[in-house]
């Protein structure tokens, strides 16, 4: 062994416990990285501030990991103790956090189904399990210090077209999941697993069926081929007992001729009882869909006063171009305000939050301008809250599409039911920025242009350091200044950056944590008597 | 190759006779035990000199099973080395009857198969009950979910190993799997940690111990590593089990399999079994 340095001997290895409770799910995230989105509120803001403003310019890259084979990687690494576990589609690694070492790996084989396709979105954990979810639809639990599978769940039949893809969700012992694909006219919902033994205990139909409450919002058969996946991770409130989750578009998604109505719930955030599945409210963002603006995105749940009364609150940057303050209690509509300067569909909101319509916006055979274009004001892209600021940031695209819809019918098996889509204007005004609206207004503090980025790009994390991180489409990972947009550190990763930024800490040391397309990076402050000491 | 194979089958088929240039002689014997068994007499009377007992190496061949890469894999490629020969090299052109050379092709492929693959002999149900019995296997291997984690899970063994591996894992010293090598750690303050090593290089190690714990360090916060040299895998089941029980926790392994691998065994060039 090398002689060492005193100061390096005061860091002590970590002596790991795998199991992870349910008092730790309910924290947020400091030390350890639990859930897709930090914690159950899916603020993504960290306690964690050994990296701040005033250091942030020597943050370095600590480690890489190449993902073999991988691409287009959407995984947000999940770390416990410092193990962090990082999937692609059917694959799942175990990585020692403070090198970037593997520990294990494991590659579900599949009987049929295509092994790359589409992105898997990472893990859920809790006890010694680590939960993933695989393109032939299922389910599968492995011990988080080997890899072993522990048990495996169907949750979909794979031979109609269903994949599943978002990290998985764990409250109390039950492992919620979801499925894709809203765009092949498959319908979504959403299904609770014994998080012990894999027993499938619940499931929640984003279209509900014939004499059901909502189903008066399809006319005919529509409802059979509808859409409403259930594709990315929701966000829960353990006091309420309330699960919420953003259901996506309905099927075909840019002809709504063939379902009149409103569609339900697609395009809404529903709020589910955790022990039965059952809906206790929803809010349906974009009524009778026409532009695939599934409400997929991320639900965030804030404690804060409105109109001078502490409320819980639940916040949504939607697609559809508006921003949402929901009543996470009741459903009520408390507020909702453009995001994007772009919006040319509805003028604005009526009091219970429908949109007021501009006629004609919509897509026809041959083609009308619609703002946002179907990419949405903003995606899949985490956004961020920082109750320090009081801030809420998400990424933003300003653009509009030209919408066509077609007639193009249902097919059983998975395929393509969308009957339309729209040619993007990449115009002079077609951008990317990263903005921070304020909590209950929704008013703009500040933007920050994604300067090169043809599209949206990954995610955002806050830390209590007063940083963003921001992971842009060119490869550019950037922190900017809370309060002010401002970008104080950037690290060039080479490659297209489509997933969302996490942090942790291992033995008193913090680090950042990033899937960028085939790689893994940890990013820590650079340490010169280290650096020398090896 | 395949496509010439349906054509000339499909001419069999309508009564019609093949042409004399066949270019794919086809296997007449199949591949039941029968063949291999056969097979197996004729390839020591007649392969044992060179290429060693079962194919294993010899002094003046190379191995004809194992863990190498394999250039010829399918029935074709093997009848036809053994019937030509190798131009070149010390494989002669064998001049034995057709027949007996296809009961060769029909044993070397059974032996490089995997366990699942083959006839093994023995009550893989009593074999169950030894497992996790008085074999005592479940202490550090998984099996279904159930079981150990300082061993590889055995799920699915039967399709990922070769009979002749599966017996020398229960009764020799193997080469220790990676990410399977005991390792005894001391930190600079005082600890000291048993397990197996993960992974490793130069500057840190990632250490599953026995109690299923992960420890990572970095190689600069441990004042000693010492790695064992051999396997935790006990090799003396053929001493410790009766001969019975023995071969019927053989024979349960051989049968484990959740998922089929090495579907591509026809082709070339893949990694043989």
């Amino acid at each position: 062994m090398k002689r060492l340095a005193l100061t390096l001997s005061l860091a002590l290895a970590s002596s790991l416990c795998a199991q992870v409770t349910d008092k730790q799910l309910e924290l947020s995230p400091d030390s350890d990285w639990l859930h897709y989105n930090g914690g159950y509120s899916s603020q993504r803001h960290s306690g964690l501030d050994q990296i701040r403003l005033s250091n942030v310019g020597s943050l370095v890259s600590k480690w890489v990991y190449h993902v073999p084979g991988g691409g287009g990687l959407q995984s947000v690494p999940i770390v416990v103790d410092g193990v962090m576990y990082i999937t692609q589609p059917n694959e799942i690694y175990a990585l020692d956090g403070r090198s970037g070492r593997l520990i294990w790996q494991y590659h579900h084989i599949l009987a049929k189904a295509p092994d790359r396709e589409g992105p898997n979105r990472g893990v859920a954990v809790f006890e010694d399990k680590v939960y993933f979810t695989t393109t032939d639809s299922f389910l599968i639990a492995l011990n988080t210090a080997s890899g072993n599978v522990l048990w495996q769940s169907k949750i979909a039949e794979a031979s109609e077209g269903y994949h599943s893809s978002a990290a998985p969700l764990v409250a109390k012992g039950k492992v919620m999941v979801g499925v894709i694909y809203g765009d092949r006219g498959l319908n979504g919902f959403l299904v609770a697993f014994d998080a012990r033994t894999g027993e499938r205990l619940w499931q929640f139909d984003s279209i509900p069926k014939p004499g059901e409450p909502g189903s008066e919002s399809w006319v005919g058969d529509s409802w059979k081929h509808a859409g409403g996946a259930t594709w990315l991770t929701g966000s829960y409130d353990p006091e309420l007992n309330l699960l919420y989750w953003a259901i996506g578009n309905p099927s075909p998604d840019f002809n709504g001729d063939v379902r009149e109505g409103d569609n339900l719930y697609t395009d809404s955030m529903v709020a589910l009882g955790l022990n039965t599945g059952k809906m206790k409210w929803h809010f349906q963002f974009t009524p009778h869909d026409v532009m695939d603006w599934d409400g997929a995105e991320i639900p965030v749940l804030v404690d804060a006063p409105f109109d001078g009364k502490m409320r819980k609150l639940l916040v949504q940057a939607d697609r559809n171009g508006f921003y949402y303050v929901l009543d996470r209690e009741t459903g009520q509509f408390l507020h909702g305000s453009k995001l994007a300067r772009q919006v040319n569909w509805a003028t604005g909101l009526t009091a219970q939050g429908r949109p007021i319509l501009v006629p004609g916006i919509e897509p026809s055979l041959k083609g009308t301008k619609v703002c946002p274009s179907s990419t949405g004001a903003t995606n899949w892209m985490s956004p961020t809250y920082n109750p320090q600021t009081g801030l809420f940031y998400f990424v933003a695209l300003e653009g509009c599409g030209l919408a066509t819809k077609n007639t193009e019918k249902f097919r059983p098996g998975g395929f393509q039911y969308r009957a339309g889509g729209d040619v993007l204007l990449k115009d002079d005004t077609w951008k990317v920025y990263v903005r921070a609206l304020e909590l209950t207004t929704g008013k703009q503090v500040w933007e920050q242009e994604r300067v090169g980025s043809g599209s949206l790009g990954g995610g955002l994390l806050s830390t209590a350091g007063g940083v963003i991180f921001s992971g842009e489409l060119n490869g550019e990972f950037v922190a900017l200044n809370a309060k002010t947009g401002q970008p104080v550190w950037h690290f060039n990763t080479g490659q297209p950056i489509n997933s969302q930024p996490m942090t942790y800490m291992v033995d008193g040391k913090q680090y950042v944590g990033l899937t960028a397309n085939s790689d893994v990076f940890g990013f820590a402050l650079f340490e010169p008597e280290k650096a020398l000491a090896k | 190759m395949l496509r010439s194979i349906g054509i000339s089958l499909l001419l069999a088929g309508a009564n019609c006779i093949a042409p004399a240039q066949a270019a794919s002689p086809n296997n007449p014997l199949g591949t039941g035990p029968e063949a291999v068994a056969a097979g197996h007499v004729i390839f020591n009377r007649t392969c044992t000199a060179c290429h060693g007992t079962d194919g294993a190496e010899g002094e003046r061949a190379p191995a004809l099973v194992g863990d190498r890469r394999f250039f010829r894999l399918s029935e074709n490629a093997i009848f036809d080395t053994i019937k030509n020969g190798i131009l070149g090299t010390a494989m002669p052109a064998l001049g034995l009857p057709d027949d007996d050379i296809w009961r060769i092709v029909v044993f070397i492929r059974a032996m490089r198969a995997s366990a699942s693959d083959v006839d093994v002999p023995g009550d893989a149900e009593h074999g169950a009950a030894v497992f996790s019995g008085k074999g005592g296997c479940l202490k550090c291997h998984m099996l279904l979910g159930q079981g150990g984690i300082i061993g590889p899970d055995l799920s699915n063994i039967g399709a990922q190993m070769t009979l002749q591996h599966l017996r020398e894992s229960l009764t020799q010293a193997r080469p220790i799997p990676i990410g399977y090598r005991p390792v005894k750690v001391v930190t600079r303050s005082g600890e000291t940690v048993e397990g197996i090593a993960k992974n490793e290089d130069g500057f840190s190690i990632q250490i599953l111990d026995f109690h299923d714990k992960l420890h990572l360090y970095d190689k600069s916060e441990l004042r000693q590593i010492v790695h064992g040299t051999t396997s935790l895998m006990p090799r003396n089941y053929d001493q410790a089990l009766t001969p019975g029980e023995y071969q019927d926790l053989a024979a349960m392994l051989g049968h484990q399999v959740t998922v089929k691998l090495h579907v591509k065994d026809q082709g070339e060039g893949e990694v043989g079994r």
